[in-house]
């Protein structure tokens, strides 16, 4: 990735005044994987300045910045003592300790990536997002539409109320992209998120105790191929993944 | 673009291109203990310790850098010995290439980690890529260093 302007704004306000005045600006998160973009881009906004690392909570919720890094989050205590190791288990592999120390939630959720682990494991937890222009947006809404163009994730709220969780992944090598990743959240019903698909992590929320297992997969998601894994044994791989992670929730 | 930031307890005032990496600045003011690997995020060697994290170089922005505190193994000295002669002991330092990076990264772990598991230690290592000592070697003298039971 190539910019020509570095900005480092003083506010929400003026980096998204920065984003509606030039068509070709970006927002960096951890540049992570931005860096990987062929593009040249006029302006690189850095956040940095705004306040947006850190893990807060209130009554209700965990308020979780859009700047707050991968590292941060599994190693949180607030986070862990409301969700266990749910979210460490989503993100211990994502390649090593260095990369998780740059790599930024709000980066991981806005490029909604096939492969994001973090998007699976969040998917199922009822979260909100909240944009600086676009307000309060539901998590799973973010991920199907996308009239967030062109705004700044400012943070994410997770409610601390939460069923029996749960992840599962299957991947070829220690720190390789997933070939398939599951979350489930049991509470009085079940979320279901399955994600590596190798399309972007999908909700399902069901009622009742599943029934057929690998029946509900293939009615709700569909898998396709590419280098790592063929639609048909994505399939299967759901099934156990799945039928592993309701037995943990049990 | 100018920045002034702090390399193994020196300052530096140098003069950056806005989109220019942290790795590449390094080892154009001579730190060529850091390596320019597979320049993909993926292989761990360009990691130096920001404000005593690790972080890979490549990713992240020298502008960014700007008023923090950059270690590189030049900058452990001593510190650097007993985790090299750990490694050396077991006949497992190899090409070398990767070398820096690894032991940055267990001197980190050492400092974040109060009595790691192997299997914690294997963890905070699955970001140094090797591609030569097979791991077992380099493993055998970090745990010994480390005193993992
Ligand atoms: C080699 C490699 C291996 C990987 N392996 C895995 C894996 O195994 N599992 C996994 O889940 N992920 C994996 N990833 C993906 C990784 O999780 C992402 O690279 C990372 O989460 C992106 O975060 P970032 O903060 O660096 O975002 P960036 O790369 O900086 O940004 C990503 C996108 O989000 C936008 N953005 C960032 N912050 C904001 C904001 N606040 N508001 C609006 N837009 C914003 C940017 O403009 C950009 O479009 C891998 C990536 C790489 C490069």
């Amino acid at each position: 990735m190539k910019f020509k302007n570095y900005a480092k704004p003083q506010n929400l306000a003026e980096a998204y005044q920065i984003l509606q005045n030039e068509k070709n600006a970006v927002i960096l998160g951890g540049n992570t994987y931005l860096r990987l973009n062929k593009k040249t881009f006029s302006t690189a906004i850095d956040l940095e300045n705004l306040g947006l690392n850190f893990i807060k909570e209130n009554d209700e919720n965990i308020e979780i910045g859009a700047y707050t890094t991968l590292h941060e989050i599994e190693t949180n205590a607030i986070i862990k003592k409301y969700f266990g190791d749910f979210f460490t288990k989503s993100l211990k592999h994502i390649v090593g300790i260095q990369f998780r120390n740059i790599a930024t939630i709000g980066g991981s959720i806005c490029g909604k990536y096939g492969f994001s682990e973090l998007i699976t494991a969040l998917s199922v937890l009822n979260c909100t997002l909240v944009f600086h222009q676009n307000g309060v947006i539901a998590f799973k809404d973010f991920i199907e539409n996308s009239q967030t163009k062109n705004d700044i994730l400012v943070k994410i709220i997770i409610p601390k109320k939460c069923g029996r969780l749960s992840y599962k992944m299957l991947r070829n090598a220690d720190s390789d992209f997933p070939i398939l990743t599951v979350a489930v959240n049991k509470n009085s019903q079940l979320n279901i998120a399955i994600g590596s698909c190798p399309t972007v992590a999908k909700l399902i929320s069901a009622k009742n105790e599943l029934e057929n297992i690998s029946e509900f997969i293939s009615q709700n998601f569909t898998f396709g191929n590419d280098l790592r894994a063929t639609a048909s044994y994505r399939e299967n791989i759901a099934s156990v993944l799945l039928k592993r992670a309701l037995e943990e929730t049990l | 673009m100018k920045i002034s930031l702090n390399i193994n307890n020196q300052k530096y005032d140098c003069q950056i291109e806005p989109d220019e990496t942290l790795l590449n600045l390094l080892r154009k003011l001579g730190f060529k203990s850091v390596k320019k690997g597979c320049d993909t995020a993926t292989c761990g060697v360009c990691t130096v310790l920001l404000n005593e994290n690790p972080i890979l170089s490549c990713s992240y922005l020298a502008v960014r850098a700007d008023g923090k505190n950059i270690t590189t193994v030049e900058g452990l000295g001593k510190k650097a010995d007993a985790i090299i002669d750990a490694i050396v002991n077991e006949g497992a330092d190899q090409c070398g290439f990767c070398g820096p990076a690894l032991i940055l990264t267990v001197y980190a772990l050492q400092k974040e980690l109060k009595n790691p598991t192997m299997e914690d230690v294997n963890r905070y290592l699955a970001g140094n890529l090797c591609r030569c000592s097979g791991y077992e070697g380099q493993l055998r003298g970090i745990k010994k260093f480390l005193g993992v039971k």
